[in-house]
């Protein structure tokens, strides 16, 4: 053998054998019927949570992915998936970060997150409700399903960290709409159901949080724990004529008692806000989608549906 | 020529459809051997006894009277087919039928004290110490006990679960060596039939094509109930089937050809445990990389290909 082919045929084992470190496959998230079927229209889910692992301090506050977030690790009680909560503004949030230093490994607390699906760290392999989720080996194991902001944590109500992340020197600004946008709609997702269970399936996603502005193409909706509405997405500061960065208006998630919530409350269709969001799945489209196949039809043509968290109002 | 020029590519995509192609044989034999041996089912019942042995009942002298008594129970034995073990018992049944058992003495409607006074009423023993715990923590409502009762059988499924697929992973483990020697699948002299024979390797490359557009060996999954997220049913979908086309082809690329030894080398040390890796890593991984190389293989116009 030619010492060219030779040297192709050691890349080439080289890079099978490796693949499986680098190449992300499409990782599959079961859920029961039900549980879409309650929570598609819902901000957030009221569980029992079982802290095993938590950040020692929260994240910093700069760039990438120093988001000034805490991460807890656990299990609980009503998604029964692997699970991470997340506080943001964790230096703000200093009783509830105090009382979480206190807490015991496997020590279980109420807790009320905004339920977020989003492919962020999915891992390798498929995750169904129901199965036993392992006792997570760090703060970060591979989740799809987080409870992202977290509201309340035991007795300490979060809803007060809504809002920018921000210290003495820095801030947090997520991701330019323009690009964390453009990936959220090429998403790929493909949905199946089952008699009882609603499966999406996609790959690993980027973009966690991003900075944009909003326009409310209608009136916000109550749903009890929040509010919903829909709006068109524009870069921060756009003129007036400018092309939307969407498709078709996605629906802007807002926690009741936090500060973005109050302020959608008092406005209507036409308003605009500069807000910093996070996306998740729209478990209302999947819903609906699910509904409409036939048997084991799947779904892909429209990519991932998803909608978009808003943790905070920005300055413009 | 690009260093990866369409050989290297197709040699590529040649070795990750035989890959998928065999780990979808590994993912139908080990779905086989669960439904041969019953395995959900049977690890149900080590759970169950593991939560109901040694408990005796008033009356008679077997250690695992109590366990019987749950066996016997109409709620048990109409989901019992033909004397094997269901895959799934609803939480709820559980608690019904120990909540019953408890309270045999008492007909009609029971209160939490006919629980309570049921379970004191025991032999010493495990299930007397359980039911115990959890009731005197139950703030005195019977709905509250049967939820408790409830909760303590699905803790014990999630070790059932975990149970299950550990033991889903060794016989993975052990189907695809069993596959590779069977076949002779040596990762290694499938690389050089492919590299050494041109119309081969494009025929592959063209199957691998169709495999590729077929539906991803999707799961699916199936609970006893919309609301009730336990012990689900997992299965993939009906692409567990080779069609004739591939079934030749792999035959043309793996098997033992001439006297026996003469197949063995020093490339069956390496050849054999990549493959056996390669097939733990499952089908739903290989279609995927499949389908990103075949996007790369035909985004474009082959490097060898001549202007037209």
């Amino acid at each position: 053998m030619q010492p060219l082919k030779r040297f192709q045929s050691f890349l080439l084992l080289a890079l099978l054998i490796t693949s499986p470190l680098v190449v992300r496959a499409d990782i599959t998230v079961a859920l029961t019927k039900g549980f879409v079927k309650k929570f598609k229209d819902k901000a957030t889910v009221p569980t029992t949570f079982q802290v095993d692992k938590h950040h020692n301090k929260p994240n910093p506050i700069g760039g990438g992915s120093d988001d000034g977030d805490v991460h807890i690790a656990g299990r609980d009680s009503v998604v029964k998936l692997p699970m991470v909560a997340e506080i943001i503004n964790g230096k703000r949030e200093s009783d509830t970060f105090d009382f979480l230093m206190g807490m015991s490994a496997g020590q279980s607390i109420p807790l009320v997150g905004v339920c977020r699906l989003w492919f962020e760290h999915p891992g390798n392999e498929d995750q169904i409700m129901g199965q036993t989720v392992p006792v997570p080996g760090n703060t970060n194991p591979d989740h799809i399903f987080e409870f992202h902001p977290v509201a309340k944590f035991g007795n300490f109500d979060c809803l007060d960290s809504f809002l920018p992340i921000a210290d003495q020197s820095n801030e947090f600004r997520g991701h330019p709409a323009d690009k964390a946008f453009a990936s959220y709609e090429q998403r790929p997702g493909t949905i199946t159901q089952s008699n009882t269970a609603i499966m999406i399936m996609s790959n690993k996603a980027g973009f966690n949080y991003t900075d944009f502005e909003m326009r409310l193409t209608g009136n916000p909706k109550d749903v009890g724990d929040g509010f919903i509405v829909l709006a068109d997405v524009f870069m921060p500061g756009a003129a007036a004529n400018a092309d939307p960065l969407t498709q078709e208006p996605r629906r802007m998630i807002f926690v009741k008692g936090s500060k973005p919530a109050d302020k959608v409350a008092t406005m209507s269709k036409g308003g605009k806000l500069h807000v910093l969001g996070i996306p998740r799945v729209n478990l209302n489209e999947v819903f609906a989608v699910a509904n409409g196949l036939q048997g084991h039809d799947e779904y892909s043509e429209g990519g991932l549906p998803y909608e978009m968290i808003i943790v905070a109002l920005l300055k413009d | 020529m690009g260093l990866f020029n369409s050989t290297m590519l197709d040699v590529i995509i040649g070795l990750i459809f035989v890959y998928l192609l065999l780990s979808i044989l590994c993912t139908a034999a080990n779905e086989w051997v669960a439904t041969l041996t019953r395995r959900r089912g049977e690890l149900l019942r080590k759970g169950i006894h593991q939560l109901l042995e040694n408990q005796k009942i008033i009356g008679e002298e077997n250690n695992d009277g109590f366990l019987r008594a749950f066996y016997r129970h109409p709620l048990i034995t109409s989901i019992m087919h033909d004397k094997n073990h269901p895959a799934y018992i609803a939480p709820r049944v559980f608690a019904a039928v120990v909540t019953d058992l408890l309270t045999a003495a008492k007909p009609g409607s029971i209160e939490f004290n006919d629980l309570e006074v049921g379970a004191k009423g025991l032999p010493d023993g495990q299930v007397k110490k359980s039911v115990l715990a959890i009731v005197q923590r139950s703030d005195q409502k019977l709905e509250a006990a049967q939820a408790a009762i409830e909760g303590w059988f699905n803790d014990s499924m999630d070790r059932v679960t975990g149970w299950y697929k550990r033991r889903t992973q060794i016989w993975t483990l052990i189907i695809a060596l069993a596959l590779t020697v069977v076949a002779n699948a040596d990762t290694v002299q499938i690389v050089r039939r492919l590299w050494q024979d041109p119309v081969l390797r494009a025929a592959v490359v063209e199957e691998a094509k169709v495999r590729a557009q077929k539906p991803p060996p999707t799961l699916s999954v199936e609970y006893k109930d919309e609301d009730d997220p336990t012990n689900p049913t997992v299965t993939r979908n009906k692409g567990n089937t080779l069609s004739g086309k591939e079934r030749e082809l792999v035959g043309q690329l793996l098997g033992w050809h001439g006297p026996f030894l003469t197949n063995l080398g020093w490339t069956t040390l390496v050849g054999w445990p990549l493959t056996v890796l390669a097939l733990s890593m499952g089908a739903p991984f290989w279609f995927d990389l499949l389908n990103k190389f075949m996007n790369v293989r035909f985004a474009g116009k082959s490097p060898d290909e001549k202007p037209k």
